[in-house]
């Protein structure tokens, strides 16, 4: 996928490259990962100059203690999985760790399964009925409204389309943990973006 | 079970979106579809914000990334000094 010498080896190539302390690599692999990395951390926590420093933290921890990387998650995965730690530890530590509530989708209906009201509707979400960058700031806004450990799974999911190994590897959960989790995410945003 | 209630059909709708519902599982679900218009409604809002999220990212890339670059780059030059 990347046309440049150091992306093009094997991910084991990269790694070693990575432990032997190559600056080129490591250049490679900041510039590769980083603005996304910062990207993601800007959304969990809500502020950039936080989010500077837990990812310039991350990566220099993440530098010295490469030799640790033991190549069982991909490294991608692995600097997700530092910057999602320190970022939700600094959450925690502001008490700003927003926890997902009961708001489960049972509450639409009936005891039978049925719908007790008619599905809330908002028109202007079919396309063509709003101009989509301003649907697009609707739906930016309400995710980043949304309890972190929703928003975690759709930023890593939807946004960054990571595959959902890569997710349960940088939020270290299992499979079955992941598909509820980003269905109850997704119902939530639709829930928020819907029904205001 | 043979037909999904409306519960069932919203259970299984990102499993549907993410292809990883059954052959039959899929048959269910869209054959309440077609005689649900409820959940018509819930799917298709379920997909639109799914996809709008999707979009949300590439204009949204912090641009100025030197920063942390530089500061980076600078703890791995002290080390190899
Ligand atoms: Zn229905």
């Amino acid at each position: 996928m990347q046309g440049d010498g150091v992306h093009q080896g094997s991910e084991t190539d990269r790694v070693d490259a990575l432990k032997a302390g190559t600056a080129a690599a490591w250049t490679q692999l900041l510039s590769h990962h980083g603005p996304s990395l910062l990207a993601y951390a800007i959304r969990m926590l809500g502020d950039r100059s936080t989010a500077e420093e837990i990812v310039q933290d991350s990566l220099v921890n993440i530098y010295h203690t490469i030799d640790r990387f033991d190549g069982r998650c991909s490294i991608k995965s692995w600097l997700y999985r530092a910057v999602h730690n320190n970022a939700i530890d600094e959450i925690r530590r502001r008490k700003r760790y927003v926890d997902v509530g009961h708001e489960a989708q049972e509450a639409y209906f009936d005891e039978a399964g049925r719908w007790i009201n008619d599905c809330p509707g908002w028109d202007g979400l079919a396309p063509k009925q709003m101009d989509e960058k301003r649907l697009l700031g609707i739906v930016r806004q309400q995710m980043d409204r949304l309890p972190h450990a929703h928003r975690e799974v759709l930023l890593l999911k939807e946004v960054e389309g990571f595959s959902g190994q890569e997710i349960c590897d940088a939020l270290d959960i299992s499979p079955g943990n992941l598909r509820i989790r980003i269905h109850r995410a997704r119902a939530a945003l639709r829930a928020a973006v819907v029904e205001g | 079970m043979i037909f999904f209630k409306c519960s069932d059909v919203a259970d299984k709708i990102s499993d549907i979106i993410d292809e990883r519902a059954s052959v039959v599982a899929r048959m269910r679900f869209h054959s309440h579809l077609m005689i649900c218009a409820n959940c018509r409604r819930y799917f298709e809002q379920f997909k639109r914000v799914k996809e709008l999220a999707g979009k949300v990212s590439p204009d949204d890339l912090p641009e100025d990334f030197d920063h942390v670059m530089g500061f980076v780059m600078n703890e791995i030059d002290k080390k190899n000094v």
